[in-house]
């Protein structure tokens, strides 16, 4: 069993309705599920807090990256205008923190959108250039007029037969197993 | 829906909010009128400041109104009856405060020195003779003065009228006809009232040192009109959710939502209030730098004076503060915590007239520049604080006046139920 989970990626189930995935969600939160995904074709209000998904940390990297910003701002503007090249500039003095203000709030927001960005390409593991759920013909209809929910193999509670069975008292369909 | 509004006992209470609201405002003017003979511009200066307090709240309102019609803004309907229920204070305020202050010839002259000309200067001549006013004179005038003043009592009293008509009219006709006509008023209303509120700051404020100017003056005052007005919005609401008509209607969406705006204007008051402050010191031109110096500086000695402490709460206290606290998810989300934001930019908001009003250069002959400047820390901070409760007295008695007599929500507008079920 051990062995040919390392091959499976998961298994899915599609949905024709999107109040059927809603609650299913429900359900698979319910059941405990950490490593699980639902796929639709449009976002659907609340489903959100239907998988129990905590806000996303990302705002923590953006502060992260505005306090660098501003830090490495006074710390440029310090260096070139105080230290290594001391320069009168209409009489005001070499380094306060009034006349670089822009610069210093202009890295702030450079920073920030950097950690933002970069952030989410951590957070997303992304580039990722296949996904196992690629290879499903179904999952080309999640783009359209289906619903899937796909259970990982990672997920600790992940029994393929068990997995199977729960979809399958979910109500959903087309119950596929996902090889890796 | 049905039940009547009068079902909420809170608006009963409007004639006790009316009735202090009478009494502070009659105080007020008793020391301003004392101050008159007294030749004291101070108490006269609190009837301004209380005034322009509240002011400042409506006109943010009135803005907020018409912005959220002009957008569609589906959050909103329930949030603004409330609005448009307080905005018959805006013309009130202004009539019981910028227009007497402006007519009657005693105070305009202790408010306006250049409406006086045999006003002494600190350079020792008569503001007649003064060469910078002579070159402004084709705005600053007596007649054209008081003509704005009567203006913009009439401006915003017609375009609050026309707004608050229209919407509680749709309570009872049912048809989405207003919602169109209100959306096209309010597309015109924008820009005029921008000009109105720009013109308003340069009269009320500006103009009481009129030596100084700030082009972006206007937009300074926008900024925190709004911020003041999302801050009372947030209050108001607040106290409504538990008890009042907002009670069960008000969620988690709408807090949010409101958060988010005092977190964004927030940033854009910093935003003007340094960049005017930032070109002022990067060109260093006399007959600019005063207006800051006496707000930091002793003319004699250049030590640090009270208005530096006062220009350092503004930084820290009405820009750092509510702005750290407002980065966090859940001081927008959790009522208590936006609820003791609200209530920090408040005080900001009045301190930050305080350091555009209150400091002026007052001729002194035997001061060695001719002048002293008034300080900070004096008795005329109570009366201010009076007028400010006078003036808000008056303004949530109009409001609940309103909401005694007429739905408290837009029952009939076409986006009640997006907004009563508004979610993140």
């Amino acid at each position: 069993m051990n062995e040919r989970n390392e091959r499976i990626f998961g298994v899915s189930c599609t949905f024709r309705r999107p109040s059927d995935v809603y609650r299913a969600a429900e359900e698979v939160r319910d059941a405990g599920w950490t490593r699980w995904d639902v796929h639709t074709p449009y976002p659907i209000h609340g489903l959100d807090q239907a998988m129990g998904l905590p806000r996303s940390s990302l705002p923590r990297l953006t502060l992260l990256g505005g306090v660098t910003g501003f830090i490495i701002g006074c710390l440029l503007t310090w260096y070139m205008n105080s230290y290594d090249y001391p320069l009168i500039v209409g009489g005001k003095p070499f380094w306060s923190v009034i006349y670089p203000f822009p610069v210093l709030y202009e890295c702030t927001i450079l920073f920030a959108a950097f950690g933002t960005f970069f952030g989410q390409f951590v957070f997303n593991r992304l580039p990722r250039h296949h996904h196992p759920l690629f290879d499903l013909p179904q999952f080309a209809r999640v783009s359209d007029d289906t619903f899937m929910v796909v259970l990982e193999a990672r997920d600790p509670q992940f029994r393929l037969d068990d997995a199977r069975g729960f979809l399958q008292s979910l109500g959903g369909q087309e119950i596929t197993v996902i090889r890796d | 829906m049905t039940s009547l509004p009068s079902a909420h006992p809170v608006t009963s209470r409007w004639k006790a909010f009316l009735a202090v609201g009478v009494v502070a405002l009659a105080v007020s003017w008793g020391f301003a009128a004392q101050g008159l003979s007294a030749h004291e511009h101070r108490p006269a200066l609190s009837v301004l400041v209380g005034g322009l307090f509240w002011t400042s709240v409506l006109i943010g309102m009135l803005m907020l109104t018409m912005i959220t019609r002009v957008f569609d803004a589906g959050w909103a309907p329930v949030i603004r009856r409330s609005w448009e229920l307080a905005l018959p204070g805006l013309p009130t305020v202004l009539a019981l405060s910028v227009l007497p202050l402006a007519l009657i010839p005693g105070f305009r002259h202790l408010l306006w020195e250049w409406t006086d000309a045999h006003h002494v200067l600190p350079s020792g001549h008569e503001v007649g003779h003064d060469p910078i006013l002579q070159s402004k004179a084709w705005f600053l005038n007596g007649p054209f003065f008081l003509t704005r003043v009567v203006l913009y009592v009439v401006f915003f009293g017609v375009l609050v009228w026309a707004l608050r008509r229209g919407s509680i009219a749709q309570d009872s006709d049912r048809t989405a006809g207003h919602t169109h006509r209100l959306h096209a008023v309010s597309a015109a209303g924008i820009p005029l009232s921008a000009v109105m509120l720009t013109m308003l700051a340069f009269d009320c404020l500006m103009a009481l040192s009129y030596h100084w100017f700030s082009t972006m003056y206007g937009v300074w005052f926008f900024a925190l009109s709004i911020r003041l007005a999302l801050a009372v919005t947030v209050l108001v609401t607040y106290f409504l959710s538990r008890g009042g008509w907002l009670d069960g209607i008000l969620n988690q969406a709408h807090r949010h939502v409101l958060g988010c705006l005092c977190l964004a204007f927030t940033v854009f008051w910093a935003y003007i209030s340094f960049s005017q402050y930032f070109l002022i010191y990067t060109a260093n031109i006399p007959e600019e730098t005063f207006w800051y110096n006496i707000r930091e500086l002793d003319p004699v000695t250049g030590a640090k004076n009270q208005w530096w402490g006062v220009s350092m709460y503004l930084i820290f206290g009405f820009f750092v503060l509510p702005f750290l606290a407002l980065l966090f998810y859940r001081t927008k989300i959790l009522a208590g915590r936006l609820a003791s934001v609200a209530a920090v930019i408040l005080v900001g908001g009045l301190v930050d007239l305080w350091f555009n009003a209150v400091p002026r250069q007052i001729t002194t002959p035997g001061a060695p520049e001719g002048f002293t400047v008034t300080p900070f820390l004096s008795s005329g901070l109570a009366l201010d604080l009076l007028a400010v409760i006078g003036f808000g007295a008056l303004v949530v008695g109009l409001l609940l006046r309103g909401a005694s007599r007429h739905e408290t929500i837009p029952v009939h507008d076409p986006r009640i139920l997006e907004s009563i079920h508004y979610h993140e």
